[in-house]
């Protein structure tokens, strides 16, 4: 059959452009990691209020995830998706839009989060109108990507594209759900969600921005430059199909394993784990099928860099993706949350799998969009075994110390008394291993700079004018899918076959799929009355208390404190009595936590006196001389905006919070109380004038910490319905 | 007055979460059992040499 053909171009361009992103902005994540890593080790690299570890902890992690991750992501796929589709991305315009907006969104990020904008949120901390520039970012990118979907010229759409689509719409998703807020100033926000529910949304977010950020785009990626590197096809494309529906099916649920013991409905938490336990199958299907894409071109690897580089990403990928579904049984979980075990399990992922595979991919990429040689070979090889031993001396010191320090928490003597009350006494046995880290971390960023150096000088070889070579291909008839893809039964998968042409009703499906099983557990968890019974003696906090917290969010105290008491003998010995769901109904957002890098805070309120949180935050060491906390002798002296309080109150009440008279009058209320703080520290021989200083207001939400549920009526309320059972 | 939480809390869905639970294995086993199933290898074969060859569509429209 004649038909008519089309010359075009691959715009090779936008892919340039996104690798030299990634390496610039993945050099960046890693120092400012290895900054957090030396604040760890040592409180005396906290060196300023705007660069102390709670701030630049979440630097760190968007910057590694969306920065770096991101742009790999966007590099391969650009380059990818063109010539997979033979076809030119549908439009230039919106290809370099997405570049630009996405880095004018990197440089905001890095601009807001020391600056101490965030929405408390784990990889979701970025502010409303950065959020909002994301999405219309994103949106734009969708648009180009299925407009070249619509006019491709390959009528099989290979399975890393379906990878992709998965992500483009889950990420999307994702992120509109979890950030709905109401705005109370040009950069603070309130989520709409609170205690519960918000914790939910939340990790329903972060445990699918890592499946479906650092997950099925790298395993699209993976589909595409593995076969490639190895000169041969994927091992078996039938288990990339089955690796692909299962992974989408199955990841959406498993969120909740992130809050066992918690204040999480126990249902919810159980279905998280059973889904995280079955994602072992598709996880390793994936990896195998890397692997063995290799079959009969092993020698290769002893060879070829680029290889060496996918065979350890695709291995760490098989690591963490067995050891997720382990740490997300609950009994394992219990030992391993909170401490650094959990670390350790991100950045196999992060270093391993996300890290080389870039890595990889750019060294295989480098000599064909600069067209020249790669300028050393050696120093590739020096790159892997230089950052694969940095691997190996971060997870290894980093697993010994989550293993250490959880084996600590729960130590009892023969008395029955905790073997280690003092909980500082549990973070120095960790001081060695954090050092370890420290170099192992500058293992791989020495190897990264290798890495970088090697790709500018291949890039500096490139021609004066790049060679833009021109491809024919036949435009695809508007004709129904092909022949073959109409007979068959079920299991033929005729049906999967048609699918696999049909780019907008499979991404429907997979929409589909995300959604109806995000509502499984969403709705359950929101409608269920008595998933969260109220507690009558739990109230709103006061204007000043939740200036307070706002201090308490934005120096990023939640990074290194929890405020969740897990209902084990050792938490509560050590903590005071578990935390109840309905302690946290005025939460927006939830601070329960993910890291007890100091002791839980959440009850807090009434161990100490005023002027002992003064002192502390203005010198953990003049109290804990071994403290790792950072200095906050500023919050001495900043002036609290007790005009801007209303505001928050208001947003609050429009939340549904009951305030009551505070809606009229809380900069009133808050100076009120304010100065009698103030009052008792002077009284106490602390410093005087701190009536409208931020310290008090801190003071006065850490006082309040957990202290309603032991006022009077502190007892849970029977539920309004009848217990519907499963939780 | 009863709000949709009140109502659903007493619509008695224990068993929603296994619902779901068995829903999605049964189609995780479908699909298992499909891709399993012996079918046109080559087409397979052909569209798994996809990312080898930048210039030549592997499945263009008069096939």
């Amino acid at each position: 059959m004649n038909a008519r053909l089309d010359s075009f171009s691959y715009d090779d361009d936008i892919v340039r452009k996104f690798l030299f992103a990634t390496i610039i902005f993945g050099l960046v994540g890693m120092l400012v990691g290895l900054i957090v890593a030396l604040q760890l080790a040592n409180p005396a690299f906290n060196v300023s209020p705007i660069l102390t570890f709670g701030r630049l902890r979440p630097l760190h992690t968007n910057a590694v995830v969306f920065a770096f991750a991101g742009n790999a992501w966007f590099c391969g796929a650009y380059y990818s998706t063109q010539r997979l589709l033979k076809t030119r991305m549908w439009s230039d315009s919106l290809s370099r839009f997405h570049f630009w907006g996405w880095q004018a969104i990197i440089v905001a990020a890095a601009i807001t989060l020391p600056l101490g904008f965030t929405q408390a949120k784990e990889y979701a901390e970025l502010e409303w109108p950065i959020d909002i520039a994301i999405a219309v970012v994103w949106v734009a990118f969708a648009i180009n990507y299925f407009a070249t979907l619509a006019k491709r010229r390959e009528r099989h759409i290979y399975v890393a594209i379906w990878f992709f689509i998965a992500s483009i719409i889950t990420v999307a998703v994702l992120h509109i759900f979890n950030n709905l807020s109401i705005p109370v100033g040009p950069l603070k926000s309130y989520s709409i969600y609170a205690g519960v529910q918000d914790a939910f949304m939340q990790w329903w977010y972060g445990h699918n921005a890592v499946a479906f950020f650092l997950t099925t785009p790298f395993l699209g990626l993976m589909y595409y430059f593995m076969p490639k590197a190895a000169e041969r096809p994927v091992f078996s494309y039938k288990l990339s199909i089955l690796h692909f529906w299962s992974l989408v099916f199955l990841y959406i649920w498993a969120g909740p394993h992130h809050l066992h013991y918690t204040a999480l409905p126990d249902w919810a938490s159980t279905l998280g784990m059973v889904f995280s336990v079955m994602l072992i199958a598709p996880s390793w299907g994936g990896m195998i099928n890397g692997l063995l894409t290799l079959r009969g071109a092993w020698h290769k690897v002893t060879e070829e860099p680029v290889l060496k580089f996918f065979v350890l990403a695709v291995t760490a990928y098989g690591m963490s993706t067995f050891e997720g579904p382990m740490l997300s049984i609950k009994s394992i979980n219990g030992l391993a949350h909170y401490t650094d075990w959990v670390i350790a399990h991100v950045h196999t992922g992060a270093l391993g799998w996300n890290g080389f595979l870039t890595f990889g991919m750019i060294y295989w990429l480098a000599p064909r969009l600069f067209q020249a040689p790669l300028h050393s070979k050696k120093l590739a090889e020096t790159h892997f075994w230089v950052s694969t031993f940095g691997i190996l001396l971060y997870v290894a010191s980093i697993y010994s110390a989550g293993i250490t320090q959880g084996l600590m928490w729960r130590a009892f003597d023969e008395t029955g008394r905790l073997q280690f009350p003092d909980f500082i006494e549990t973070t120095m046995r960790l001081m060695p291993m954090y050092w370890v880290r420290v170099a192992g971390g500058t293992l791989y960023i020495i190897g990264t700079i290798i890495f970088i150096y090697n790709i500018v000088m291949t890039w500096k070889k490139r021609p004066a004018a790049y060679e833009v070579p021109v491809v024919t291909a036949a435009p695809l008839s508007a004709l129904p899918a092909p022949q073959h893809a109409k007979s068959g039964g079920l299991l033929a998968m005729t049906w999967h076959r048609k699918w696999e042409a049909m780019p907008l009703f499979f991404s429907v499906m997979v929409a589909l799929c995300i959604v109806v099983a995000s509502l499984f557990e969403i709705i359950p968890t929101f409608l269920i009355k008595s998933n969260v019974p109220s507690i009558a003696s739990v109230k709103p906090y006061t204007p000043l208390e939740l200036e307070g917290r706002d201090v308490y969010i934005r120096e990023g105290c939640f990074n290194c404190h929890s405020q969740m008491i897990r209902p084990f003998r050792f938490e509560t010995e050590r903590y005071g009595d578990y935390s109840k769901p309905g302690e946290s109904v005025y939460d927006h957002p939830f601070l329960w936590g993910s890291r007890r890098i100091g002791p839980d805070l959440a009850r807090e309120g009434g161990k100490y006196p005023a002027l002992w949180h003064v002192r502390h935050m203005e010198n953990p060491r003049s109290l804990s001389p071994k403290s790792i906390m950072p200095t906050y002798p500023g919050l001495l002296s900043n002036t609290i905006n007790f005009d801007g309080i209303q505001k928050k109150v208001d947003a609050m009440a429009m939340l549904g919070v009951p305030y009551g008279d505070a809606v009229n009058k809380a900069p009133a209320m808050a100076r009120e109380q304010a100065a009698a703080i103030a009052a008792d520290v002077l009284k106490n021989g602390g410093p005087a004038g701190l009536g409208d200083k931020e310290i008090t207001a801190l003071v006065a939400y850490l006082e309040r910490l957990g202290t309603d549920i032991k006022k009077p009526a502190g007892v849970a309320l029977a539920p309004s319905v009848p217990k519907a059972g499963g939780n | 007055m009863r709000s949709i939480a009140d109502v659903v809390g007493a619509s008695g869905l224990s068993g929603y979460a296994i619902v779901a639970l068995v829903l999605f294995f049964i189609a995780f086993v479908a699909v298992l059992a499909s891709v399993l199933a012996p079918s046109r290898s080559s087409f397979y074969e052909r569209v798994g040499q996809m990312p080898l060859d930048d210039l030549t569509p592997q499945t263009p429209r008069e096939r």
